[in-house]
């Protein structure tokens, strides 16, 4: 593939896989050991340290905290999409029992707090770089802990009522009158863009607050001119939210000796949140600590920050007293930062023999009433051109203001949304020209001597064998025995569908991590990490890299996260970072760790370094018999050399790029349209694979989230009132063990050249194609009726209507 | 949830002269309804009234004719009951099909058959069984029972006791679950009586709250078939329209689950 760098960016960085000569340029000269290592633990299915403790009741969740003289706080929340404050009035709720303090968005502003530094702009080196119609920085609406103006969407936070108990808080909250007063509201995603749509912020009139072209525009109109096929299609890729077990919860306590803050609030870093909550409150980080222990589900809803932590800890500071807010179900379902929501307009040009020429897309993607995160939009852009080599492209990609709560980066941020509309519109080539769909797609496919891979908007592909995951994938799940199947279920009055796509990602993430690693005197290691996992095993996968490079067994390794006094500097969990940037620094860190070992042990052994060897967790004077444990060492010279540690900071701008391939198989209930899975299988090339017992329970629930959203989950809103619907799990419906098939994954390993450890990343490869496979199956099921495309969620009511809609058609 | 003063008594009596003495007083069962209602401050009871242990409303106990179930009794028991499992299968089964394991051991039949909910399993088997229903006062039969939505004949304080449901020749109980709540989206129960007559019952789906489907019960009292029932409709204009279920939606499926109930006499179709 020649196809030169075609981003649209201002400032073209050269990627470190097209340096002539380099490649692989972060891999730094110590690593060499690194990548000389024994891969002991790494690559095993050890099981879960975490779980014991988890499963008899000792995980630490934010709720579980609390603290002497604690008080609560309950949120007074907009009942209107769109209302302007004209006033609010605490005089009843202050006379309450119990009541001790109310506050308003005009208290934030007298009290001087900032808005939340969201940076919702992606700006590493690689992430597509988005900006406002004239190209300028975008406006993107600031974030205060309450609004003074008005309230942008149901739900959204207007005061805090603090109480003695939280029944009283809540009474209290009752008690609060806002004099609203209603404005024109606009929540559907498209409606939003259009001319004469109700305006959210008046900085943006027309609501349309991120508008930028990428790829080869004039490439790709000549290209679309030549076609002998032009097929189009435009997709809705849903509102869904993340549900986690455990709702969001934060305790602030202000210490006005130490003029210090802390939180207690499970997150997706406490680092970004300990440095953005502390420009909120106009201090300095340091003064502020920030404590995520165990995290009940995040998928990138609690990767930012939540109004309520800025307000417990600012009531806190008012009150003298600890406050604390736990949200409820009802408040997580209006309230949590929800995910997807892109309406996207595709054409693809082809050749008479099915071959790829060019690719127009059109994204618009809902933020809500301000943007907290552009990354769906961002990461979605790099990607639209998928595993297919498709020469040109361009992409509008625009963000909008809605009346909706805000959207956040959610499992796979953006990639699912661009998978499928790659993937159903191969399919619908395929159906309208008359090709096999798995030809078409096998015809342009990426072939690994392209690797790397610059695509048609300028993303940098590391590596894959895509055709190969593709047979594979086939192979596992009996695609060639599909008919046999097909003719037994009809007996049985049902519908068989299978559907098949291919999927590439991308896991790019903040780029900075570092890790501590310190020799125990008591014969542990201890490594600190700035990651947060929430149910992803790091305290098992990262204690088995650093068991591998230290080659003590795993078991002596611990991992310390979670307390912004302990871990300094952190990127979070999020875009399947983390393991690649932990795997990384903490084998750079093992790797110094080692070399300062060794000097201390040819000092005690009267030797050079050079003279020392180390195997199996013991310094050995070469050609001696004179040996001594790395424990030991610790130690004997921690009097006279300080703790045997080190501290290592490591950067990684290069992304990686996941891939693989799904296959699923659907039995459509012609009598009711209800749709059961029967069989789902994959194939994911995660890069090196740290523990495949953890990669595994990754895509299982990766493939239950993405195939939740195909199947029943929706954040619907009454356009009539703008009215939330699904406000409880009463009518949102989820993936349950009852409704999941039994999985058949493989994990395929082509190691990435991007990273000394050969890591891609495993966390969102199951969710990634299911949207699109999913939905493939259903209409290769509903064929026999003239079903050619279908609304997500597939309910049996949209089966239903769907299928009668094809009989009238056809 | 709104502060509420919790009470237990021991008999009948005693509970309606805790209520007819209380300010804003509800009667508590299983709570798998009302708690929930409490915990969203969607009803502020000041006085919380649990029947459960009164000894009237436990037990089950079965006749040739009949099977008796106090009110009390939680779904779990039924399901699990050796003699209602032999007597009608179709009740047993429906009460097997309630919601998930926590629910079944908590909720009860006579706070389902009180609360009548438009979605609920248990009305349809009353309404279908011509049940008769016991309270602290009466007897009421299951065709002047159910009222409309959530309402039904039992008035301020009165205490729905036992459930008298008659054996019928055979019955059989269809459901097609909404997909987010599990509740019936459209339910049918079909039973035919030792007097030859058939009632047909739909639950989930009628905008009025469990109905009599009239005309299934002619053509079925003449032919016991699912055949019988082609080329019926239901007026959709009956019928609850929402986000995962539009009324013609939902006509379509009472066909579907009378039929399939008929298909599965002697037992149950739960999907
Ligand atoms: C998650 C979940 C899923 C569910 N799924 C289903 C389902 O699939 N199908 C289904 O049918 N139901 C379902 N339910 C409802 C469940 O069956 C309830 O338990 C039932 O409807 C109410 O019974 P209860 O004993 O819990 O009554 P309660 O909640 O205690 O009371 C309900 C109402 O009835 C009144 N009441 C109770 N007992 C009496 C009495 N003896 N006399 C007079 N009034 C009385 C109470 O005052 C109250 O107003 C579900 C509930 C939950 C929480």
């Amino acid at each position: 593939m020649t196809s030169s760098l075609k981003t649209a960016a201002t400032e073209v960085i050269v990627h470190p896989l097209k340096l002539p000569g380099s490649p692989s340029a972060e891999l730094s000269p110590e690593m060499k050991l690194v990548r000389e290592a024994l891969f002991k633990h790494v690559g095993k299915p050890i099981p879960r340290k975490e779980d014991g403790r988890l499963i008899t009741g000792k995980g630490r969740f934010s709720d579980d905290f609390s603290l002497p003289g604690q008080t609560y706080a309950a949120i007074v929340r907009s009942p209107y999409p769109h209302a302007r404050i004209l006033g609010i009035d605490k005089t009843e709720a202050l006379a309450s029992p119990g009541v001790l303090l109310v506050l308003t968005g005009e208290d934030v502003l007298a009290d001087g707090l900032a808005d939340i530094p969201h940076n919702p702009v992606p700006s590493t080196n690689f992430d597509m770089k988005l900006r406002a119609k004239d190209g300028s920085k975008a406006f993107t609406g600031p974030h205060y802990l309450l609004p003074a103006d008005k309230a942008r969407h149901v739900g959204e936070a207007v005061a805090i009522v603090v109480a003695e108990t939280a029944a009283e808080a809540a009474d209290g909250a009752e008690k609060v009158f806002v004099d609203w007063r209603e404005l024109p509201y606009v929540t559907d995603t498209a409606k939003a863009a259009e001319p004469g749509a109700p305006t959210i912020w008046d900085e943006v009139p027309d609501n349309v607050f991120i508008d930028t072209t990428f790829g080869d525009r004039e490439g790709t109109d000549a290209a679309f001119a030549q076609a002998d096929h032009v097929v189009k299609a435009e997709f809705h890729i849903h509102r869904v939210t993340a549900v986690t077990m455990e709702p969001r919860a934060s305790l602030g306590h202000y210490d006005p000796e130490t003029k210090r803050y802390t939180l207690y609030a499970g997150s997706g870093g406490a680092v970004r949140q300990k440095n953005e909550l502390s420009k909120v409150l106009g201090i300095e980080p340091k003064d502020i600590r920030v404590l995520s222990f165990d995290v009940g589900g995040n998928f990138g809803a609690r990767n930012r920050v939540y109004v309520e932590f800025g307000l417990v800890l600012w009531a806190s500071r008012k009150l003298g007293r600890p406050v604390k807010y736990t949200a409820t179900r009802s408040e997580a379902f209006l309230t949590d930062y929800q995910g997807r929501d892109l309406v996207t307009k595709v054409e693809l040009a082809l050749r008479k023999d099915g071959k790829f020429l060019a690719m127009r897309a059109d994204n618009l993607s809902n933020v809500g009433g301000r943007a907290v995160s552009l990354s769906p939009l961002s990461k979605g852009s790099g990607l639209i051109t998928g595993s297919y080599d498709i020469p040109y492209a361009t992409l509008r990609a625009r963000a909008v203001f809605s009346n909706t709560m805000c959207t956040q980066a959610y499992r796979s941020s953006g990639r699912p949304e661009v998978t499928y509309a790659i993937e159903r519109m191969v399919e619908l080539a395929a159906d309208q020209l008359g090709f096999d769909k798995l030809e078409l797609r096998r015809m342009n496919l990426i072939p690994p001597s392209a690797m790397p891979y610059t695509n048609a908007v300028g993303s940098v592909y590391d590596s894959g064998e895509y055709e190969k995951n593709m047979d594979r994938a086939l192979e596992i799940s009996e695609w060639a025995s599909f008919d046999a199947r097909k003719a037994e279920a009809a007996k049985r009055g049902k519908l068989l569908g299978r559907g098949f796509a291919n999927y590439v990602e991308s896991s790019i993430g903040t780029p900075k991590e570092r890790a501590e690693i310190e020799i125990k005197d008591d014969g542990n290691i201890e490594v600190v990490i700035g990651t947060q996992p929430s149910g992803q095993g790091h305290e098992t996968s990262f204690a088995q890299v650093v068991a591998d490079m230290i080659q003590v067994p795993v078991e002596k390794v611990w991992i310390v996260l979670g307390d912004t006094d302990i871990v300094s500097v952190g990127g979070g969990s999020h875009s399947g970072r983390s393991m690649r940037h932990a795997g990384t620094v903490m084998a750079m860190a093992s790797a110094d760790l080692l070399g300062e070992g060794r000097k201390r042990a040819a000092e005690l052994l009267g030797s050079a370094a050079d003279q020392i060897d180390f195997e199996g967790g013991v310094f050995k004077l070469r050609n001696t018999n004179r040996t001594i444990d790395i424990f030991e060492l610790g130690r004997r010279t921690r009097t006279t050399h300080g703790a045997l540690r080190v501290v290592k900071d490591n950067e990684m701008h290069t992304p990686v790029y996941p891939n693989g391939a799904a296959v699923c198989e659907v039995e459509v209930d012609r009598d009711t349209g209800h749709v059961q899975i029967v069989r789902y299988a994959t194939i994911d090339d995660v890069g090196r694979c740290i523990n495949p017992l953890i990669v595994h329970g990754q895509t299982h629930g990766g493939i239950a989230q993405g195939v939740g959203q195909a199947m029943w989950e929706l954040c619907a809103i009454d356009p009539t009132s703008g009215q939330p619907l699904s406000g409880s799990l009463m009518d949102y419906g989820m993936p349950r063990s009852d409704n999941m098939p039994s999985f058949k994954c493989e994990i395929a390993e082509v190691i990435s050249p991007t990273n000394p450890l050969g890591i891609k990343a495993g966390g969102e490869g199951g969710t990634t194609p299911a949207l699109a496979t999913v939905v493939n199956a259903v209409v290769d099921a509903l064929l026999e009726f003239g079903v050619k495309d279908i609304q997500m969620p597939v309910t049996p009511a949209n089966v239903w209507r769907a299928m009668n809609n094809g009989r009238k058609v056809s | 949830m709104y502060a509420t003063t919790y009470h237990k008594p021991r008999t009948l009596a005693e509970a309606v002269a805790l209520y007819e003495s209380s300010d804003e007083p509800t009667y508590l069962s299983g709570g798998h309804t009302l708690i929930p209602t409490l915990k969203n401050r969607l009803a502020a009871p000041q006085h919380l009234i649990d029947l459960r242990a009164i000894p009237e409303l436990s037990g089950i106990a079965v006749t040739s004719d009949t099977v008796v179930i106090g009110a009390a009794t939680k779904h779990a028991a039924v399901a699990a009951s050796k003699e209602v499992k032999a007597a009608i299968p179709a009740l047993a089964g429906l009460a097997g099909s309630i919601g998930d394991v926590q629910v079944r051991h908590m909720g009860t039949i006579g706070g389902s058959t009180a609360n009548n909910d438009p979605a609920a399993d248990y009305p349809s088997a009353v309404l279908s069984l011509n049940a008769i229903l016991h309270t602290d006062r009466r007897e009421i039969p299951a065709d002047e029972y159910f009222q409309g939505l959530y309402t039904t004949a039992l008035e301020p304080g009165e205490i729905l006791v036992r459930l008298e449901f008659r054996i019928p020749d055979i019955a059989g109980y269809a459901k097609f679950r909404n997909p987010a709540s599990r509740y019936a989206m459209a339910a049918a129960f079909v039973s035919k009586h030792r007097d030859g007559h058939v009632r047909v019952a739909i639950t989930g789906a009628g905008n009025e709250g469990v109905f009599r489907w009239t005309e299934a019960e002619e053509r079925l009292t003449e032919n016991l078939t699912a055949k019988a029932l082609d080329g019926l409709a239901i007026d959709p204009s009956r019928m609850m329209g929402d986000m995962h279920a539009p009324a013609d939606y939902r006509a379509h499926l009472v066909t579907v689950m009378a039929r399939r109930a008929v298909q599965n006499l002697g037992g149950t179709h739960i999907v």
